[in-house]
């Protein structure tokens, strides 16, 4: 329990910092490991080309996917001892679509290193998203007809 | 660990092969996005027709290593969990207590059921610690050797005895 109240407070100061990585020079690594914009000893070549995302219009849309990954990735770790300090039916909606959209994002990067081929990777992708979009629904449905994540969890741990 | 090693490489490997390409295409900074600059980096690894990287066996284990293969595989585990039941809730008749009863109507004993708890929460309890360990990483704290090395046995630590307390409750 005291793991769980820790994280909660890990994340409160978490999400606002996670928010303001755009404006620090942070980048996914991909991006980073070819495009430099440290000074470089001996070689010189690109230290006058600053590529912090706010510089690079037309970068924007994977810079701003990738913060939003991080965004969900917080927002995922504080509903969870959310969920146990205060189930509530905003919690179990809210996990419902945090963990979906994670998992969406989470996985489709794994399509992206392991599934190679123009053709088999969109058709992997399409296929994630209808099991991402029904594990969604059924979540949801869950919520609404059942007992609800939060207090399913309950329920399971009082076993 | 992936990223440390992508950016080690890129760094290298790059800039010695790459150098005095990527000086002219570069001189013209504001006509190149970071789009473009993918496409021409994916255009030429695709090309060049090479098998598919990382090759597992050649790399000594370690550590870092080990927790990154882990934080996948935690991952994709407990997606396909969720998934299964979400699934589930809209496909198998009988609502979630019923299927609690079945379960207690097993009688299975406490050390069973504390043991199954443990197996639930572990890969959650290490996935949520590494992924914070992942983004204090993505805000580029904590990254030198040392560093990673001592996260990665905090994260093992913490999560075995969160994992362990939970299971016991
Ligand atoms: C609650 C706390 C959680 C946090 C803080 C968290 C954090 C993260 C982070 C930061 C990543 C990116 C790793 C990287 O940069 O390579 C990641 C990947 C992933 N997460 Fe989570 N996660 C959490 C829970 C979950 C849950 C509950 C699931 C599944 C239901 C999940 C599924 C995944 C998957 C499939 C990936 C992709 C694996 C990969 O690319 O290696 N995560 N997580
Ligand atoms: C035996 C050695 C290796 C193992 C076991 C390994 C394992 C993994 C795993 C499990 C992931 C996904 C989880 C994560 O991002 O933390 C990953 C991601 C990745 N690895 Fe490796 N890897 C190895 C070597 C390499 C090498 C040599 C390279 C580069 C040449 C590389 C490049 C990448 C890249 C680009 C990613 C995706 C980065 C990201 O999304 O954060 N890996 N690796």
């Amino acid at each position: 329990m005291a793991v769980l109240l820790k994280l909660g407070v890990l994340c409160s100061g978490q999400g606002a910092r996670a928010l303001s990585l755009r404006s620090r020079a942070v980048r996914p690594a991909f991006v980073s490991a070819f495009l430099q914009d440290q000074p470089t000893p001996g070689w010189r070549g690109t230290q006058h080309i600053h590529l912090s995302p706010s510089h690079q219009s037309g970068s924007k849309a994977a810079s701003l996917h990738w913060t939003s990954e991080r965004v969900v990735s917080v927002l995922l770790l504080g509903l969870i001892p959310a969920g146990y300090l205060n189930p509530c039916s905003v919690v179990d909606y809210s996990l419902a679509a945090a963990l979906t959209l994670h998992s969406h994002w989470g996985i489709g990067q794994v399509v992206t290193d392991y599934v190679h081929g123009d053709a088999l990777q969109k058709a992997t992708k399409a296929g994630l998203l209808a099991v991402s979009a029904l594990t969604f629904a059924g979540l949801c449905y869950f919520n609404y007809h059942d007992v609800g994540i939060c207090r399913a969890v309950a329920m399971l741990w009082k076993l | 660990m992936a990223a440390l090693l992508l950016r080690h490489i890129g760094r290298h490997c790059l800039r010695a092969h790459l150098s005095s390409q990527l000086c002219i295409r570069n001189a013209a900074p504001l006509g190149t996005t970071a789009k473009e600059e993918m496409a021409r980096f994916w255009n030429k690894n695709t090309s060049s027709n090479r098998p598919v990287s990382p090759h597992l066996t050649i790399y000594r284990w370690s550590l870092p290593m080990a927790m990154s293969v882990c934080h996948r595989g935690s991952g994709i585990a407990m997606s396909g969990g969720v998934s299964l039941f979400g699934l589930s809730a809209l496909l198998l008749p009988g609502n979630f207590e019923s299927y609690l009863m079945l379960v207690k109507s097993l009688c299975l004993g406490p050390a069973l059921i504390h043991a199954a708890k443990f197996v639930l929460v572990f890969p959650l309890m290490y996935h949520s610690l590494n992924g914070v360990r992942h983004l204090m990483w993505d805000l580029g704290k904590g990254l030198s050797i040392s560093q990673v090395q001592l996260s990665g046995v905090t994260v093992l630590v913490l999560a075995v005895l969160s994992s362990a307390g939970l299971a016991a409750i």
